[in-house]
């Protein structure tokens, strides 16, 4: 793809917009963490660092962090696991049962979450399995599933077919294969499908609101104080976590640099 | 391959049967069947709290009967359909410019669109709320400039804000989906293009952007369909007025209670996804068809 200067400048001028509309409402939340407020003015002559102390010492939400973090590291750890081994079974063979099951892994990411949720949550009333960590995990780990599954199998694919037959023909087995060929082909993709699905976990909050059981994540815990209003200590936790998750990408993007976003251009 | 001796197959056989059954039990038990435990709720029903396990079609039938249901279905519908539209119109430029460069800066900008798809989907609506409201930042700044003399009531907490909101939301779900496409697309054609005396207008109308429209249709299906099932904008910024589909089922596993009918309300909804994505494929491929074969 190649374009005019002046369409670049165009294009420039459109593109900026839209960062404007991504990026602009976020600085609200930030710049009112970091100072007074007043009747819903902002003191600019009053910069403060109140607010995340009032958070510090909220047992609440430091809970809510540590149970986010406990379910997003057990949701990938258990889509990493499922979705290797789901995407070397479908690379394996062709077959119309492989694509039911490529199917049914999709399904949870092409249906509205609204629906995940709701099914997962009369599918453990009906198991009589009370709702905990436990079932947000499992409705996490369906949901980001689908995508580990279908970054591993992308990068299968991509992976010459000779390279297998190869290691077969001097004699290696399936397991030495895997772990001697495959794998180390798969690692960039999987730190990159980790990052990115603990980010989903992370954010999730539709499917986990309709399976959650009486302890919250951090979304469900921002939900129930936004619904009370504007306040300060709201502002310094969204600020907080908008720093998290923007360190979190930039250090997917380290790591997948080269292998993962520039390789499309040669 | 060389010769292979009885017993080898027929422990590789069993092997891919063990194999095979591994791999199924997982979705089966946690993706089909919650799926079909939902699906049966739906022809349940409720008698003051209690669950009538007794097949009727009394759900479905209130759906199409009740004055309420439908019509908000619908306007939901074209809400999200508006929402697409609107995504790939602010979208497809950025798109274009992301294909157009290269190297590092490609890759900032790649990275700066992701940013904003991994952060918190409540924070941003939270953010775009305080923009939005009646006080908010944008009514304080139109009044600012002199543009209003008083707050107005065009984006407060109606179905607007909805669309608002969902716009900023999803447009980065609409803009990879189409540099995707972009990218894909041959330089020779390009070349060819220009080598054959088109102008830089002409390539894009008569091959870039025919050859992009499969990116197209998968972001208006990918938006659409994030659109239909979200109920957690409505709820936030849709005030009293703003009553969507999503919001409505969601409010039957909450305040009204009644799971039977809220599966079912969200069976539609699953109907409507799928008549969605059957039709993006189907618009997909003959579109892309007519392109591999002019």
């Amino acid at each position: 793809m190649t374009a005019s200067r002046g369409t670049v400048v165009l294009l420039g001028c459109l593109t900026g917009l839209v960062f404007l509309l991504l990026y602009g409402p976020l600085l609200l939340p930030i710049i009112s963490s970091l100072f007074a407020v007043k009747q819903g003015a902002v003191q600019w002559d009053q910069p403060t660092l109140e607010a995340y102390g009032v958070l510090a010492q909220n047992e609440g939400i430091l809970e809510a962090v540590r149970n986010t973090v406990t379910v997003g590291v057990s949701a990938v750890v258990l889509s990493l696991a499922i979705g290797i081994g789901l995407a070397l079974y479908v690379n394996s063979g062709g077959g119309p049962a492989r694509q039911l099951l490529q199917f049914l892994v999709f399904l949870p990411f092409l249906l509205p979450p609204i629906i995940i949720g709701l099914s997962l949550l009369i599918f453990f009333r009906e198991i009589d399995f009370p709702r905990s960590l436990v079932t947000v995990v499992i409705g996490h780990t369906v949901f980001v599933l689908a995508l580990v599954y279908r970054i591993l199998l992308v990068r299968l694919q991509a992976l010459s077919h000779s390279l297998v037959e190869a290691s077969y023909d001097l004699g290696a087995s399936r397991w030495q294969t895997f772990r001697l060929v495959l794998l180390p082909n798969l690692t960039g993709a999987m730190a990159g499908a980790a990052v990115l699905a603990f980010a989903l976990s992370f954010d999730e909050t539709m499917i986990t609101i309709l399976v959650t059981g009486t302890q919250n994540t951090l979304p469900i815990r921002l939900w129930a104080m936004m619904r009370l209003g504007f306040t300060p200590d709201i502002n310094a936790l969204v600020t907080l976590i908008l720093a998290f998750t923007t360190g979190l990408c930039l250090i997917a993007a380290r790591y997948l640099t080269p292998r993962e976003l520039l390789i499309e251009e040669s | 391959m060389t010769e292979i001796t009885a017993p080898a197959v027929r422990s590789g056989r069993w092997r891919d049967l063990a194999v095979a059954t591994g791999a199924y039990v997982l979705p089966v038990v946690f993706v089909l069947l919650p799926l079909a435990a939902f699906f049966v709720y739906s022809f349940f029903s409720v008698q003051g709290v209690e669950l009538v396990r007794q097949p009727t079609l009394l759900n479905y039938r209130r759906f199409f009967a009740d004055e309420i249901y439908l019509p908000v279905f619908l306007r939901t519908c074209r809400l999200c359909l508006e929402v697409a539209g609107l995504t790939i119109l602010l979208g497809y430029p950025v798109a274009y410019l992301l294909a157009a460069l290269k190297g590092r800066k490609r890759y900032m900008l790649l990275l700066l669109l992701l940013v904003p798809l991994l952060m918190s989907y409540i924070i941003k609506i939270y953010a775009i709320r305080s923009i939005l409201g009646g006080t908010g930042f944008l009514n304080r700044f139109l009044m600012w400039l002199g543009v209003i003399d008083e707050p107005s009531m065009l984006f407060v907490y109606n179905l607007n804000a909805v669309l608002l909101t969902l716009t900023v939301l999803l447009l980065p779900f609409a803009i990879l989906p189409i540099f995707l496409s972009l990218e894909r697309i041959p330089r020779r054609l390009l070349d060819a293009s220009s080598d054959l005396g088109g102008s830089g207008w002409q390539t894009f109308r008569l091959v870039i952007l025919p050859l992009s429209l499969p990116g197209v249709i998968a972001a208006a299906t990918f938006v659409f369909v994030l659109a239909l099932g979200d109920f957690l904008t409505p709820q936030m910024v849709g005030g009293q007025s703003g009553f969507t589909f999503g919001r409505i089922i969601f409010s039957q596993f909450g305040a009204a209670f009644n799971w039977p009918f809220g599966a079912a309300l969200s069976a539609i909804l699953a109907a409507a996804v799928m008549v969605a994505i059957v039709i993006g494929a189907r618009f997909g491929n003959r579109i892309a068809q007519r392109g591999g074969s002019p």
